[in-house]
């Protein structure tokens, strides 16, 4: 067992889907699939959506090299050690390649594509050789130590590490979930237009649309989580 | 519920089942070499009220907008990354600096016919009476040159135009509103009852959103994407309270028009026209009268960009005040998590608001206040909160497992101008050859004295409410400022009826003539604001 895997799921039965697809089937819904809903969706957004399921872009900002670096890295963040992965880095690739950014950048960083290069050129250095090829433990230490902005040196020292890893995660989060398969894993509605939502009262009633997914935990996760000393 | 306003026809205009404009195909056309009445530039809050306003009264106007026309059917998503794909937001670079740098694009800056308003969650409370003399309450800022007196008539018609759903509103001067308050979700009424415990007052609304049918705009449906444009047309933008009005008395709304420069007679001091790009191609439209809607960063942008040889440093600029003293609202978040599933993602995002600490009480140890509102943020948003709390790889995803258990309280800090928190231009430039802006900002001692105490009060309503667990962002909301309203040139960019001194035909009307900012989203005021320039012309 990986550390990785190990750190994660003590006990991974409680978690696992049992409908559709969620990253590494690992979800709190078993039994919910929000792409069994995409009759109820606008044809506008359900093609924008369903996009990101069937049509994933090819890799064409970044080189082969840094792709395989930033991929690696991609996985770590978002704890993807198996198949079915989210393809996070074929979607932040996209938008680079789109070349439209969020609006800002800090005057002490690069744009964001060179920020994203950068990082890539810094994980290899910190792990002495292509970043994907150094062990999990010495992959999962290299991004604590970047989360932590903690790395010097070399391209670090051309970043404020601190931003830099800001603007890596936005763009990671933004791509993970945006994708309908960790909508399952969370138990989120997806697009709701034109249906709406009509159950939205008394928590204590236990309200929910018919076609929502019922929870299924074995575990509190936040207690779960700081025990683990995941947080 | 109340009836439709008297002067304004924009939701009649609009289909009751489809949510693009009708009248579009008899839109005016007015010609470069046609010297209009008014060219505005921008059609967001400010912009588009005036037009509005001015062309019911028979002006010649032109708007000039920097993005696209919308159409909600054809253009928005019910996606949280569609809707920055479909380009809602402004996303062209700027570039931030200083002790807080303020992130911009989604959180803060719109483009397009409608503004930001477009993507604005929907809050439309009132400035406070105080909030215009905060200088002689409170010994801060500066006093405005306007009463809340002068601006009431203005804010009651914008809110039946609007119109706005909410409770009896007891705070600043008291009031109610046109349309009933929304039902409140769940995940907002685990935090009311937080509050309720320690003996805060909240209410519901005030959203400018429809609760029940306004002409042909339907009843909210509650999906949650407020943040993405509506696509229902209950949520208010100038798109659907105030363009169509316009359009239907003689305006021109002219989209993908970005205005470079204003430009001034050398002989006479007057502005007479803008110059702007379109389809690549660089045009001047001849106006007699100029108004800059541009909001707080583009508004200085495009004065300082006007050099000329009466106006070296820029338009309004003599006393070095453009760009300066614009404000954002310290707006930090604390979610709590509870053992039911709240599913925050459903209703929409504002929903209960307490102003309970709007004013200044010495006893908490700062000049002004806050507001308290609920905020839903959908999946994305809610990791950008996970992650500002240092989690990534299994710790991410295991908090967004936990996703529906969550409910957010923010507020709204008032922060106070500071002439060094300024936009000025960068060295580089956009693809039309522009400078684009750079953005200073750092707080003061009183900013940070409202948000530490802030933060304590959500903890503790969410303790008082049962949350097992805290998650706590730090982040910035809302724009205003850089071309303040005031008393003389040697203080201010604008009078008291908006125009720029010195250049008796140059307005600016939007959020950067505001000289405070109060514990408000800014949305009505600026509206309000226009109504009453308006008025004056």
């Amino acid at each position: 067992m990986s550390p990785l895997r190990d750190q994660a799921h003590p006990n991974p039965h409680g978690l696992e889907q049992l409908k559709g697809t969620t990253p590494q089937m690992v979800g709190r819904y078993p039994h919910y699939d929000v792409l069994t809903e995409v009759d109820h969706w606008d044809e506008v957004t359900r093609r924008v959506v369903l996009d990101r399921v069937e049509r994933v872009p090819p890799i064409r900002f970044f080189a082969e090299a840094e792709a395989r670096t930033l991929k690696a890295f991609c996985d770590i963040v978002t704890a993807q050690d198996e198949e079915p992965r989210i393809p996070v880095l074929s979607y932040i690739d996209e938008k680079l390649e789109h070349g439209v950014g969020d609006g800002w950048q800090h005057d002490d960083l690069p744009g964001d594509g060179d920020v994203w290069r950068m990082v890539a050129r810094g994980l290899d250095d910190e792990a002495g050789g292509p970043y994907a090829d150094a062990s999990e433990d010495d992959r999962v230490r290299i991004v604590h130590r970047f989360s932590k902005a903690e790395l010097r040196g070399g391209v670090w020292a051309e970043l404020n590490v601190g931003r830099a890893w800001g603007v890596v995660m936005r763009y990671v989060v933004q791509a993970f979930y945006s994708h309908p398969w960790a909508w399952n894993e969370i138990g989120f509605g997806g697009p709701a237009y034109p249906r709406g939502y009509s159950a939205f009262g008394s928590p204590h009633l236990r309200e929910r649309e018919p076609w929502e997914g019922v929870e299924s935990a074995h575990y509190d996760p936040v207690r779960d989580a700081t025990k683990r000393r995941l947080d | 519920m109340s009836g439709l306003p008297a002067e304004n026809d924009s939701a009649l205009l609009l289909h009751p089942h489809k949510r693009g404009l009708q009248n579009l195909d008899r839109m005016a056309q007015y010609r470069d070499d046609d010297e209009v009445d008014l060219a505005v530039v921008g059609a967001g809050a400010g912009g588009s009220v005036l037009a509005q306003r001015l062309a019911r009264r028979g002006w010649k106007v032109v708007v000039l907008e920097k993005g696209p026309f919308w159409d909600p059917d054809r253009d928005w998503v019910s996606d949280e990354k569609g809707a920055g794909q479909a380009g809602l937001y402004w996303t062209d670079n700027r570039i931030i600096s200083g002790g807080d740098p303020i992130e911009l694009g989604k959180n803060n800056s719109g483009v397009g016919v409608g503004g930001s308003m477009t993507h604005f969650a929907g809050y439309v409370p009132r400035l406070h009476p105080s909030d215009f003399e905060v200088r002689s309450r409170d010994g801060v800022a500066v006093d405005w040159p306007i009463s809340y007196a002068e601006l009431k008539p203005s804010f009651e018609r914008i809110e039946s135009e609007l119109p706005v759903a909410g409770e009896f509103w007891p705070w600043g001067d008291p009031h109610g509103y046109p349309h009933k308050p929304h039902p409140v979700a769940g995940a907002a009424l685990v935090a009311w009852e937080g509050a309720r415990k320690q003996g805060i007052e909240m209410h519901v609304g005030p959203v400018a959103i429809t609760n029940g049918r306004f002409g042909n705009r339907p009843h909210c449906i509650y999906r949650g994407f407020c943040l993405e444009g509506c696509k229902v047309n209950a949520k208010a933008s100038p798109l659907v309270t105030h363009i169509p009005d316009a359009i239907e008395h003689g305006c021109e709304i002219r989209p993908d028009s970005f205005v470079t420069r204003v430009e001034i007679d050398n002989a006479s001091g007057r502005a007479r026209g803008v110059t702007y790009i379109r389809d690549g191609v660089e045009r001047f439209q001849r106006a007699s009268v100029v108004a800059v809607c541009g909001y707080a960063i583009e508004t200085p942008r495009l004065l300082l960009n006007s050099v000329c040889r009466r106006h070296p440093n820029g338009l309004g600029n003599a006393a070095d005040l453009v760009g300066r003293f614009v404000m954002v609202q310290g707006a930090p978040q604390v979610a709590g998590r509870f053992p039911e599933l709240l599913r925050m993602y459903k209703a929409p995002p504002p929903e209960i608001t307490s102003e309970q600490f709007y004013e200044t009480d010495e006893r908490r140890g700062f000049a002004r206040g806050f507001a308290i509102q609920t905020i839903s943020p959908l999946p994305i948003g809610w990791a950008e909160h996970v992650l500002a709390e240092g989690h990534w790889g299994q710790s991410l995803r295991e908090y967004m497992r936990d996703y529906n258990h969550w409910s957010v309280l923010g507020i709204l800090a008032e922060f106070l101008p500071l002439p060094e928190n300024r936009v000025t231009l960068a060295h580089e430039k956009d693809a039309f050859g522009v400078p684009i802006a750079h953005f200073s900002y750092t707080q003061c001692d009183n900013d940070r004295a409202i948000v530490a105490y802030a933060k304590k009060l959500l903890e503790e309503i969410w303790h008082a409410a049962g949350a097992m667990d805290l998650l706590t962002i730090d982040r910035f909301a809302h724009l205003v400022g850089g071309a303040r309203m005031g008393f003389s040139p040697d203080d201010s960019v604008v009078d008291s009826s908006h125009r720029v001194w010195g250049i008796d035909n140059l307005l600016v009307v939007d959020g950067s003539v505001m000289p405070t900012q109060g514990s408000a989203n800014p949305a009505l005021a600026i509206m309000a604001l226009a109504d009453r320039c308006a008025r004056l012309m």
